[in-house]
């Protein structure tokens, strides 16, 4: 898995915020620690038009024609993982969310919630990891909001993104498009992101060599439309894994989904420590993985476009949407057994034996 | 358990793709089903372990078998048999203060008999995920050993291990017992053996079912010599592994016992388990506990079917340290909800929808009995995998 742009931006410190080694309250209340905090860190960093001006309100140029917005909110446990970081997913989670409708992504905003002690160097990365995904995803990071709670009230970092895009008044995705026969397609290996994060949890010790699939999709999702203009449907896969995606579409459809388990692409390390736990990859988190649904003319080339682009050299066709069972995403086995793929209720737990 | 870091062991081929292998199945598919025509009636199996309910329906194995033979799940889910009065306990030391309570990540939303005050869903029992809601501090963990991390960590705070489970658990927990523990680490002796259950079994009114899948996990500690005399009493058994193949290699076992009428032990898992077990583990598991009567939950008291800690372990028992601030009656309370018949689910007399809240009050997203949370429960595989052959009939274009 080649993922540059995950790797830490260059250093570019020291800047006026790290005055202070940690994040304090007064960093919240609005005053000139405040403006220290925007200005030398945030605009500094994202140093896009808009956020410049410091005004109230991020003023934008409306091309005409339809909008997608979207928003997002992001914690995660431990904030640096393999492979990303908060700032990351937060990032791609709702450029992802835009694309997947079919829209460009063009503009976001980022209010973070920080704990009064969150550490000065790692909210400096978070930051500019966000610029780094944002770059690669080509949208603008044009408005903001900081608060700071009380030491042992928040969880270091929470970070909701909202996110603008472009639709093209001739995009049609959903639902309502899918028809039985159509192929259902992932861009590579399912769970990376689940197993990566829970690797690095308190109480598991798994010397797993497995990064997070966090990335940004748009770059891959326009390749894929260029090739496949009729995509039916699209979604991103996060957390529920395949399972939640597949059985949202099905829901109240006059068709089933069909996912051939041996088709489904799993990384080794994800299969064996999803072994070990007795979790199961089809319903592992991702946050770089989106499932589409395409007409079958069109699956080989949406396949072949996906294994040119970067971020989906793994990519397969994983099912096909069947006329019977209707309203139920199921798992046919290598041995031709069936079952039923199923919705997820809880968090993944680990087993007992 | 296998473990999947180290090399294995000399003899042993650990190849797991061989005993997923298609062509493999597809071979003792058809034997099954010549098996099954020769004895020309239905035949009822049960497995007496989770993982294997989980293989099941994982790989959905049951949709291989011919109509004519039925596997059920016994009293081998640990998060089913425990008794109420352990998971009342965990939630009552949860929220003491100072107090980590940790335990696998199944147990935490299995409801035990303390009424969960001012739930909008009605009549609602609470679990460790509920104590975790109003404060307590609880952790899903991995292994004991993740539980006496957290306890050297935390030197100031009291951390409880919910020690649920069969041979395989409480082996672990006795090895580190052996090697010793800090002073601020105990356990909650939930641990179940499973033998004297399956023992009590053929004896129930009306039990129909002709062969048990052994517990691959649990055998290889305990061995087989434990299950002798169950072919006496007319159960064909078979010691059973968890892939594919293992599962299937049994399972033809089973029904060639029952066509010749020679029931015996039988082991297709040989290649991990031995006919005496694993000694050393014996050994540690017997110098540190006991066997004691033991609650499952629903079903009995039955004799030497617990592991509880020998005297000179008595300092890291939950039960003895915190007996002060445990009340009894909390403890015990209710036997089981109202109306849920998990019991009889476990023990092979009813099936989950003869229940009368089975799919209605009792439902994965809220589950009223200890069969419906786990995924290992039976009522839980039965209500996600409860389509059949026929509704799960794929018609393409």
């Amino acid at each position: 898995m080649s993922k540059p742009s995950s790797e830490a931006p260059p250093e570019e410190r020291p800047r006026a915020s790290s005055r202070y080694d940690t994040v304090r309250l007064s960093h919240g209340s609005g005053g000139k620690l405040t403006l220290e905090l925007i200005e030398e860190l945030f605009v500094a960093t994202f140093n896009d038009g808009a956020i410049k001006e410091l005004t109230d309100a991020a003023v934008l140029v409306n091309p005409g024609g339809r909008l997608a917005f979207a928003t997002d909110s992001h914690t995660v446990k431990p904030a640096f993982f393999p492979g990303g970081d908060i700032g990351r997913l937060a990032v791609a989670g709702t450029v992802n969310d835009l694309a997947v409708m079919g829209a460009s992504p063009k503009y976001m905003s980022a209010a973070f919630l920080l704990e009064e002690g969150f550490d000065m160097a790692e909210l400096e990365r978070v930051v500019r990891s966000m610029k780094a995904t944002a770059d690669e995803a080509g949208v603008e990071i044009v408005a903001g909001d900081t608060k700071v709670l009380e030491r042992g009230h928040g969880d270091g970092i929470f970070i909701t993104t909202t996110g603008i895009g472009f639709l093209a008044d001739d995009v049609h995705i959903g639902v309502g498009h899918v028809r039985p026969g159509d192929k259902v397609l992932v861009n590579g290996t399912l769970g990376d992101h689940g197993i990566a994060v829970m690797s690095r949890r308190e109480g598991l010790d798994l010397a797993v060599e497995l990064e997070s699939d966090v990335a940004p999709l748009n770059g891959l999702i326009e390749a894929v439309r260029l090739a496949a203009p009729n995509v039916r449907f699209m979604r991103d896969v996060t957390r529920g894994g395949l399972a939640a995606v597949a059985n949202e579409v099905v829901q109240r459809q006059a068709f089933g989904l069909r996912v051939f388990d041996v088709a489904v692409p799993i990384h080794e390390l994800v299969e064996q420590y999803s072994e070990m736990l007795g979790i199961d990859p089809m319903l592992a988190a991702n946050e770089g993985k989106v499932m589409l649904i395409v007409a079958p003319e069109e699956a080989d080339a949406a396949l072949g476009a996906m294994k040119a682009h970067p971020l989906g050299r793994e990519a397969a066709i994983i099912g096909d949407i069947v006329r019977k069972p209707e309203g139920v995403a199921l798992v046919e086995t290598a041995y031709g057994s069936r079952r039923v793929l199923e919705m997820p209720i809880e968090e993944q737990l680990p087993r007992i034996c | 358990m296998v473990d999947a870091g180290t090399a294995p062991s000399a003899g042993v081929a650990f190849r797991p793709e061989v005993y997923k292998d298609p062509g493999l199945v597809t071979q003792l598919q058809r034997r099954i089903a010549s098996l099954a025509d020769g004895l020309g009636r239905p035949v009822k199996l049960m497995h007496i372990c989770g993982t294997h309910e989980h293989e099941m329906g994982r790989y959905a194995l049951r949709d291989l078998l011919p109509a004519s033979v039925e596997v059920l799940a016994g009293p081998g889910c640990p998060v089913c048999v425990c008794d109420n009065e352990y998971i009342n306990m965990a939630i009552e030391l949860s929220l003491q203060p100072d107090t980590i309570l940790t335990s696998f990540g199944d147990m935490l939303a299995v409801p035990g008999s303390i009424p969960l005050e001012g739930e909008r869903r009605g009549d609602v029992r609470m679990s460790l995920l509920d104590a975790r809601a109003r404060g307590g501090d609880v952790r899903a963990v991995y292994s004991v050993f993740d539980a006496k991390r957290i306890a050297e960590q935390n030197p100031d705070e009291q951390v409880v291990f919910f020690s649920v489970g069969f041979e395989t658990t409480v082996v672990a927990v006795a090895a580190m017992l052996k090697r010793g523990v800090p002073d601020n680490l105990s356990v909650i002796e939930a641990n179940y053996y499973t033998p004297p259950a399956t023992q009590l079994l053929p004896d129930l009114d009306g039990f129909d079912v002709e062969g048990f899948i052994l517990p691959g996990h649990a055998v290889t500690i305990t061995g087989l010599r434990v299950y002798e005399d169950l072919p006496a009493r007319g159960i064909a058994c078979a010691s059973g592994g968890f892939e594919p193949v293992d599962v299937l290699a049994s399972i033809a076992s089973l029904l060639q016992q029952i066509r010749d009428g020679a029931p015996v032990v039988a082991n297709p898992y040989g290649r991990l388990v031995k006919y005496d077990g694993n000694e050393r583990a014996k050994r540690e598991l017997h110098e540190v506990f006991e066997l004691a009567p033991i609650r499952w939950r629903g079903i009995a008291e039955i004799a030497a079917s617990g592991y509880k800690l020998r005297e000179p372990h008595w300092y890291a028992s939950a039960a003895r340290r915190f007996s002060g601030q445990l009340d009894p009656v909390v403890l015990r309370g209710a036997e089981h909800p109202e109306g849920c018949r998990c019991a009889e689910v476990t023990l092979g007399q009813i099936r989950p929808d003869e229940c009368r809240v089975f799919g209605r009050r009792c439902t994965p997203d809220s589950p009223y009995g200890p069969c419906m949370v786990s995924h290992e429960g039976t009522c839980r595989a039965w209500y996600t995998y409860g389509m059949h052959k026929e509704q799960l009939r794929v018609e393409t274009v």
